[in-house]
C-alpha cells in the first residue's frame, strides 16, 4: 500500500469527474473503489464532498448517489464522516438542481432515514438527528416556494400535473401502483451488485428487499414526476419512526381528515363526492376503532399510506380553491402511468416484481398467514382504499377491481415477512400467499420481463400420485412440470394418478415447513443461488402422467433398467441400425435433469454441485453483461466482424462463459474482461477496453504500432483474446496504427499481439495479478484504481470505437 | 388500455394480450410439435412447462421465442406445455404412442454412443459423417449431434461440406466451427445461420467462430477438382484444430454433406469417401438411403481411418416428418441469409459501410472459364472484368494477397462478403457493402455463382 491519501484523492477525483450519468457500473464502481480505500476514507469524502458541491446541476445526482451507495454499502467509517456534513452537502445540492432531481433527492433521504435494506443492522443509514435538520429544512423551502408560486400556478395546474415542476403538493399513488412506481435501480442495482460486484456479501441474488436506494435511475427521466416532493402532511407520516404502525397515529391522522372534510362539507353540502368521502373515512374509523389492534400490518399500511394520500389532497384543495378535486387525476392517471412505467425496468432485473420500495417500516419477520387474512378486509375499507378519493366520477383505475387482491399480495410482500422476502424474492412470496388464500388475485399488471414466473405454486404431490409418477422422475429433477402461470391457482384441479393430462400439474397448498418450500424454490431456479444454497433432497414433482399403456420403464437415472433378454443389449449402444433404434429410457433423464436445473434465460444447464454453481453464476453474469450491453451497442451501431484466418482459428478456443476468472474475484474478472476471447466477443470488448483505458490512466506510454503494410500476411487478431487490433489514425504519429499492439518474433514468424494481453500473460508489469488477487487483497491500489477507472470510462471507450468505426 | 409489450432480454415484444391467438399446446413425452412459419410472418413459442427443444437445444422455460422464416419442430422428451402465437403457414401435433415410434429415438442413442467415448481421457472424439439422398434430415440431425454434445459440455466441431448451404456462412462454401456454447433457437437455421456469427457487439446467443472455404458454386460436380481441394483443405484445418485443442478432439466431429442423388450415385458417394478421408471419419450415418449405403459400403471396403479405426457404416431410416423445403423457400432462406450477414436480424441489427471504388482499386476475381481440366497450365482464377452484371451479387473477401498466386488465393480462408451494390460503367465506379469498413484494395475478392445474386439490397 504504497499510496498516499493523496493519491487516491486524486484518482477518486478524476473518476468523479467521469461520472456524468447514473450509471449503476459506475457507481457501485466507485463505491468499491471507497470500500477498498476505506483507510483514506477521510481524503475520499473530502472529494466527495468538494464535487457535489462544484460540480455542474446535471452531475450533482450521480454524485449524490454515489455518496449515497458509499454510506449504505460502507457505513462505517463512511457514515460518521459524512454525517455531519451531510446538511450543506445535501442543501448545497438540493438549491442547485432542477426539480425531478429534488423529487429523487427527496427519495434519498427518506430512504437515509431507514436501515440499510437487507442488513441486519435496524439502525438507520444516518441518525435521525442528522436527517431531520434537512427535512425541516426542505419544508420550510418548500412552503415558502409553494406560497410563492401558488397564485401564478393555478391556471396551468390542471395541464401540467404530470409534470408540475414546483407545485410540491403531490399525491402518492395508491398503495400498489405507488410502489410499482418507484424506481426500480435500486433492484437492478442490487442484481448488479450480486452478478459482478458481490459487494454485500450476505445478500442473495434475488430478494433483498429493494427499499432503499432510489438510486441510478436510468437515464429514462420518466418516472421523477411520479414521486415529486411529498406534502409535508404525507411526509410526516411516511416520517414515522420506521417501527411498525401506530395505531395511534393512524386514529390520529384519520380524525384529522375527518374534521376536515367536515369542514369542506359544511362549506359545500351538496356535494355528493365529500359526502361519500366522508362516510368513507368515518367507517374506516369505526372499523379502526374496533379491529384496529389486530389488523395485520400489511392492511395498516395499505390504509395509513391512503390515509395519508387522502391528507395530502385535502391540503392542495384548501391551498387551491380553485382545484377541488386535485386527486382524481391523479389516481385515475396513476394505473395507467404504473404500466407504462414498467418498460423502464431494465431487463436485467431478472427477478424483480415491478414493486419496490415501499417506505415499509422494516417488520420484524411476521408469519405470511397475515396476508392470508387479507380478503377478508372489510368491504368498507376495501372500498375506500379503492374509490373514496376519487369523488368524481372517473373510469375508476384498473386496479381499483381488485383494491384487496393486489394490495393483499403486494401488502404481503412488501411488509408481512421481510426476512422471508428477502430470500425468496418478492415475487415468489406474493404467489406462495396468493396461493395459501386460494384466491386468484390478480398478478401484477405488467409482469416484469424475464421473470421465471412468480406464479409458481410449490407442488406437492399426495402420496397416491406421487407414487403413480415415481416412475417418471429422476431425483434430481428440478419440476420439469411447472404449472402454466396463467392458470389462476384456485381453478386448477389438483392432480390425481388418474389424470392423463399433461397439464395437470397444479398448485397444492404449500408444506407447512418453510425450509423446505425455500429448498424446492432454490431447486428450480426461481430463486437464484443463495449463499447457502445447500443442495437439498429434490421436493417432489410432477411429470405428465402418460396415457394408460405408455409406461416407460425404469426412468429413474441410477437404477437402470435390467437389459431385456434377447439379442439386444440395451446397455451398450452399438452402431447398428437395431441398437440405435432401440429406446433406452435410462438416457433420457442424462441429458436433462441429469444436467442440472436450467438457465432461465438461455436453458442451458447448470450442476448443482460447486463447480456448476460457478459456472452458472459466471454465466448468469454474462447474461447480464451482455444484456447491459446490447443496449449499449445498439445506440453506437455494430456490424459483423471478417472472419479469422486459419492459424487464428485454430489458435482460438471456445469457452463458455469465459470472461470471468474465478468467483472470488468476480469484480476483477469483469475488468479483466474474456482474455479468452471465443465464448462472448462482449467480454472481450470489454477487456479490450478497460485495459486500455487502464493503461492510459496511469500514464504508461501509449503502445502502438503502425498498421502493417501488408495486413493479410499478420495475424488481424490478438491471439491472446482474439479480438481484432482497432486500427486507428493517431495524429502524433501521424499514420494508421494498431493501438495497445506490439509485434512479437522475428522477421520470419511475427505475431501482433495486444501489449496489455502480453504483459498480462508474460507478466512483466504486473498488471496480471490483478485477476488473481481475489477479493480484498490487491497489489496497489493505485493500480486498482487504474482498472476501475478502467470500467467507469468503458462506455466513453465504446463510443470512441464507434466513432472510429464510422471514419 | 393496454399494456404495452415489455422489451426484456433478448425478447421479442410479445403481441398485444388481446390477439385471439394464443394457443395452449400439451405434449406427450416423445411428442412433438413441427410448425412451418412464412417469411413474413412471425411466430412465437413459450414453453409454459416441462421440457422441449429444438433440434436439440433447450428451450428455457417462460421465455418466449420468436421463429420467423422457419421449418422446424419442437421436440419434447418429457412433455411439455406450450403456448404458441403468431401466424403458422403449417403446423402439427406429433404424439407417439409408443417412443420407439420416435424419429429421433436413434439420434439420441447415436449421441450417447458418441458421449461415451467422449469421456476417456484424450480421447479422439468420434467423427461423424451424416449423410444420404436428398430431403432425408441430414442437417436437422448432425445439428441435434451437435447440440446435444454441446449440452453434456463437449466442444464438437460441426462442419458442412454442403456447397448449396452454408454453415454460419453464406451458401457457396464448405465450413467447420467449434460449437462450444448454447445454440440460437431462434435462427432459422437452428443456431447455424450467420446470425451466430461474430460481429463488432455483443451477441445474446455466444457467437460461434468459423473456418470457411469458397466454393462459389451451388452443387459438387459444378467443379469438382476445387471442392475436393477445399475440403482438403478444411480437412486440413480441421487436424490441426484438433492436435491444437484437446478439448475439441475429444469433442469429435460431426460432418454434414451435399445429398448424394440416385443419378449420379457412384459419384456422390465418391464425394463422401473423399470426405471420409478427408475428415478421418469413423461413424457414417447413411439416412433413408439403401443404395448410398450399398454403394458407401463397396467404395470405402474395409478401409480405416489413418488412425486406424474401422470406419462404421450404419443405415437408418429417412426420419419420420423431415420438411421438403422447396426451391422458394430455399431461395428465400438464401436471399435472407445474405441481407442477415450485412444487416443482422431483429434482434441485432448491423450497419454495414458502403464504400465506392474505383474499378481499378479492387482485386475481382473469378474462375476461369473453359477451363480445361487437364490443362494445368490454366490459372484456376482470372482478373473479373467489372461490368453491370456484377451488380447485386456478393463476393467472398480471401484472406489472401492480391499479388498471391491464384491457386493460393482460390484455397484461402474466407474472411467475409462484400455486396456489390451497383456499377457505374461510365465513371468506372463500384458501390460495395462491406460488413466492415476499411479499404478493401489489398484484399483479393472472388465472384462465384453461388449463391445467386439478391437484388434488393440496399433497395
Amino acid at each position: 500500500m504504497a499510496d498516499t491519501a493523496d493519491d487516491v484523492a486524486e484518482d477518486y477525483r478524476q473518476a468523479l469527474e467521469d461520472l456524468t450519468l447514473s450509471s449503476r457500473i459506475e457507481i457501485a464502481t466507485l463505491t468499491n473503489i471507497a470500500r477498498e480505500n476505506a483507510i483514506h476514507g477521510l481524503a475520499i469524502v473530502e472529494v466527495l464532498t468538494n464535487h457535489i458541491k462544484k460540480c455542474p446541476p446535471n452531475r450533482t445526482l450521480p454524485a449524490l448517489y454515489v455518496l449515497d451507495s458509499i454510506v449504505k454499502n460502507v457505513p462505517t467509517p463512511y457514515a460518521l464522516y459524512f454525517g455531519p456534513k451531510l446538511y450543506s452537502i445535501f442543501m448545497g445540492a438540493y438549491t442547485k438542481v432542477d426539480n425531478s432531481t429534488r423529487a429523487k433527492m427527496n427519495e434519498m433521504l427518506k430512504t437515509w432515514k431507514e436501515p440499510v435494506p437487507g442488513s441486519i443492522s435496524k439502525k438507520p443509514v444516518f441518525p435521525i438527528e442528522q436527517v431531520r435538520p434537512i427535512e425541516n429544512a426542505l419544508i420550510a423551502a418548500k412552503n415558502a416556494a409553494f406560497a410563492a408560486t401558488q397564485s401564478s400556478f393555478q391556471g396551468q395546474q390542471q395541464l401540467m400535473r404530470g409534470r408540475q415542476p414546483v407545485a410540491p403538493i403531490r399525491n402518492t399513488p395508491t398503495p400498489p401502483t405507488g410502489r410499482a412506481y418507484q424506481p426500480p435501480p435500486h433492484g437492478q442495482y442490487q442484481q448488479h451488485q450480486d452478478a459482478g460486484f458481490p459487494m454485500r456479501p450476505g445478500s442473495g441474488p434475488n430478494g433483498v428487499p429493494s427499499r432503499a436506494t432510489p438510486q441510478p435511475a436510468p437515464p429514462v427521466g420518466g418516472y421523477s414526476h411520479h414521486q415529486q416532493q411529498l406534502q409535508p402532511a404525507a411526509r410526516e407520516v411516511y416520517g414515522a419512526p420506521p417501527q411498525g404502525i401506530s395505531i395511534d397515529k393512524l386514529k390520529h391522522d384519520i380524525q384529522q381528515l375527518i374534521v376536515a372534510d367536515r369542514a369542506e362539507f359544511a362549506q359545500d353540502p351538496l356535494d355528493t363526492s365529500k359526502q361519500t368521502r366522508l362516510k368513507a373515512l368515518l367507517d374506516l374509523q369505526a372499523i379502526i376503532q374496533s379491529q384496529g389492534q389486530d389488523m395485520p400490518q400489511d392492511q395498516l399500511m395499505i390504509i395509513r399510506d391512503r390515509i395519508a394520500e387522502l391528507a395530502a389532497v385535502n391540503l392542495r384543495a384548501q391551498k387551491q380553491q380553485q382545484l377541488p378535486q386535485p386527486s382524481v387525476s391523479a389516481a385515475a392517471a396513476a394505473p395507467p402511468a404504473h404500466n407504462a412505467s414498467a418498460p423502464h425496468h431494465h431487463p436485467a432485473t431478472y427477478n424483480q416484481p415491478p414493486y419496490t420500495h415501499t417506505p415499509t417500516p422494516p417488520v420484524v419477520s411476521q408469519p405470511p398467514p397475515a396476508a392470508a387474512a387479507v380478503p377478508q378486509l372489510p368491504p368498507a375499507i376495501a372500498a375506500l382504499l379503492g374509490r373514496a378519493p376519487q369523488p368524481a366520477p372517473t373510469p375508476p383505475p384498473p386496479l381499483a377491481a381488485a383494491p384487496g387482491g393486489v394490495g393483499a399480495g403486494n401488502g404481503g410482500a412488501g411488509t408481512g415477512t421481510l426476512s422471508l422476502d428477502s430470500i425468496l424474492g418478492k415475487g415468489a412470496l406474493a404467489a406462495l400467499l396468493s396461493g395459501v388464500a386460494q384466491k386468484s388475485a390478480t398478478p401484477t399488471p405488467t409482469p416484469p420481463p424475464q421473470v421465471p414466473t412468480p406464479q409458481f405454486p410449490p407442488v406437492a404431490i399426495p402420496p397416491a400420485a406421487a407414487a403413480a409418477i415415481a416412475a417418471l422422475r429422476s431425483p434430481t429433477q428440478p419440476l420439469p412440470f411447472q404449472p402454466p402461470p396463467h392458470h389462476p391457482p384456485a381453478s386448477v384441479p389438483a392432480p390425481t394418478p388418474s389424470s392423463s393430462s399433461s397439464a395437470a400439474a397444479g398448485p397444492i397448498p404449500p408444506p407447512a415447513d418453510p425450509s423446505a418450500l425455500l429448498a424446492m424454490l432454490r431447486q428450480t431456479g426461481l430463486i437464484g443461488n443463495n449463499n447457502n444454497n445447500t443442495p437439498t433432497p429434490p421436493p417432489p414433482h410432477q411429470l405428465p402422467i402418460p396415457p394408460p399403456g405408455f409406461v416407460i420403464p425404469g426412468l429413474v437415472p441410477g437404477v437402470p433398467p435390467p437389459p431385456p433378454p434377447g439379442f439386444l443389449d440395451r446397455a451398450t449402444i452399438q452402431l447398428a441400425p437395431n441398437s440405435l433404434k432401440l429406446f433406452r429410457p435410462h438416457l433420457v433423464p442424462l441429458h436433462l435433469d441429469a444436467l442440472g436445473p436450467p438457465c432461465t434465460q438461455c436453458g442451458r444447464r447448470f450442476r448443482t454441485d460447486e463447480a456448476g454453481r460457478r459456472r452458472k453464476t459466471a454465466h448468469m453474469d454474462w447474461h447480464f453483461r451482455v444484456h447491459q450491453r446490447v443496449a449499449e451497442a445498439e445506440r453506437r451501431g455494430q456490424h459483423r466482424s471478417w472472419f479469422v484466418d486459419e492459424m487464428d482459428w485454430i489458435r482460438s478456443h471456445e469457452e463458455a462463459d469465459v470472461d470471468w476468472v474465478s468467483p472470488a474475484s468476480l469484480d476483477d474478472a469483469n475488468a479483466n474482461g474474456g482474455a479468452g476471447g471465443g465464448g462472448s466477443s462482449a467480454g472481450g470488448q470489454g477487456g479490450r477496453a478497460g485495459q486500455k483505458a487502464g493503461g492510459g490512466s496511469s500514464n504508461e506510454k501509449k503502445q502502438y504500432i503502425p498498421v502493417p503494410e501488408d495486413a493479410s500476411r499478420i495475424n488481424s487478431a490478438c491471439p491472446i483474446c482474439q479480438e481484432k487490433f482497432e486500427m486507428k489514425w493517431l495524429d502524433e504519429a501521424q499514420e494508421w496504427v494498431w493501438m495497445d499492439a506490439m509485434m512479437v518474433g522475428s522477421a520470419g514468424n511475427k505475431r501482433v499481439f495486444h501489449a496489455s494481453c502480453y504483459r498480462e500473460v508474460h507478466g512483466n508489469s504486473g498488471s496480471g495479478g490483478q485477476g488473481q488477487g481475489g477479493a480484498g487483497y490487491r497489489a496497489t491500489p493505485e493500480r486498482v484504481l487504474g482498472k476501475r477507472k478502467a470500467e467507469v470510462s468503458f462506455f466513453f471507450f465504446f463510443f470512441f470505437l464507434g466513432r472510429n468505426h464510422i471514419l | 388500455m393496454s399494456i404495452p409489450g415489455i422489451p426484456g432480454l433478448g425478447q421479442i415484444i410479445q403481441p398485444a394480450a388481446h390477439a385471439p391467438t394464443h394457443r395452449t399446446i400439451t405434449l406427450r413425452p416423445f411428442g412433438e410439435w413441427r410448425f412451418q412459419v412464412r417469411r413474413n410472418a412471425t411466430a412465437t413459442a413459450k414453453l409454459l412447462s416441462g421440457t422441449a427443444e429444438r433440434d436439440g437445444t433447450e428451450l428455457a422455460l417462460n421465455r418466449s421465442y420468436t421463429f420467423r422464416r422457419t421449418r422446424s419442430r419442437l421436440l419434447t422428451w418429457t412433455g411439455c406445455t406450450i403456448e404458441v402465437s403468431g401466424e403458422f403457414e403449417k403446423e402439427d401435433v406429433v404424439q407417439y404412442n409408443n417412443p420407439e415410434e420416435s424419429a429421433y429415438i436413434p439420434t439420441l442413442n447415436l449421441h450417447h454412443y458418441c458421449h461415451e467415448r467422449r469421456q476417456a481421457a484424450g480421447a479422439r472424439g468420434p467423427r461423424v459423417m451424416i449423410c444420404g439422398g436428398p430431403n432425408t434430415g441430414k442437417s436437422t440431425m448432425a445439428r441435434t449431434l451437435v447440440a446435444l454434445a454441446t449440452r453434456s459440455g463437449s466442444q464438437p466441431l460441426f462442419g458442412n461440406v454442403d456447397p448449396r448451404e452454408g454453415l454460419l456462412t453464406l451458401p457457396g462454401t464448405v465450413s467447420a466451427a467449434v460449437f462450444g456454447t448454447i445454440m440460437d433457437v431462434e435462427d432459422p437455421a437452428g443456431g447455424t445461420g450467420v446470425t451466430s456469427t461474430p460481429s463488432s457487439g455483443p451477441s445474446s446467443v455466444p457467437v460461434k467462430l468459423p473456418m470457411a472455404y469458397y466454393f462459389g458454386r451451388e452443387r459438387v460436380e459444378d467443379d469438382e477438382r476445387l471442392w475436393r481441394d477445399l475440403v482438403s483443405k478444411l480437412g486440413s484445418s480441421v487436424r490441426a484444430k484438433f492436435e491444437e485443442d484437446g478439448q475439441v478432439k475429444a469433442g469429435g466431429l460431426v460432418l454434414d454433406t451435399p445429398a448424394v442423388e440416385l443419378v449420379s450415385l457412384k459419384e456422390g458417394v465418391g464425394w463422401l469417401v473423399h470426405s471420409v478421408k478427408e475428415f478421418a471419419i469413423n461413424v457414417v450415418i447413411v439416412l433413408g438411403s439403401t443404395e448410398v449405403y450399398e454403394e458407401l459400403k463397396q467404395q470405402l471396403g474395409s478401409e480405416k481411418t489413418t488412425h486406424g479405426e474401422n470406419i462404421d457404416i450404419v443405415p437408418l431410416d429417412r426420419p419420420d416428418g423431415v420438411v421438403e423445403r422447396d426451391e422458394m423457400f430455399l431461395q428465400d432462406a438464401r436471399e435472407a441469409v445474405i441481407k442477415e450477414y450485412f444487416f443482422g436480424d431483429s434482434r441485432r441489427t448491423l450497419s454495414p459501410f458502403t464504400q465506392s471504388v474505383g474499378f481499378d482499386d479492387v482485386a475481382i476475381f473469378k474462375a476461369s472459364e473453359d477451363t480445361d481440366l487437364y490443362d494445368n497450365e490454366q490459372p484456376p482464377l482470372e482478373p473479373a472484368e467489372i461490368s453491370g452484371a456484377m451488380a447485386h451479387w456478393t463476393l467472398a473477401v480471401m484472406n489472401a494477397s492480391v499479388n498471391d498466386p491464384p491457386e493460393t488465393i482460390r484455397q484461402a480462408p474466407v474472411i467475409g462478403w462484400v455486396a456489390i451494390a451497383n456499377v457505374d460503367e461510365d465513371k468506372r465506379r463500384l458501390r460495395i457493402l462491406s460488413p466492415v469498413s476499411g479499404r478493401l484494395g489489398n484484399q483479393p475478392m472472388v465472384w462465384g455463382s453461388w449463391p445467386e445474386p439478391y437484388i434488393n439490397l440496399l433497395g
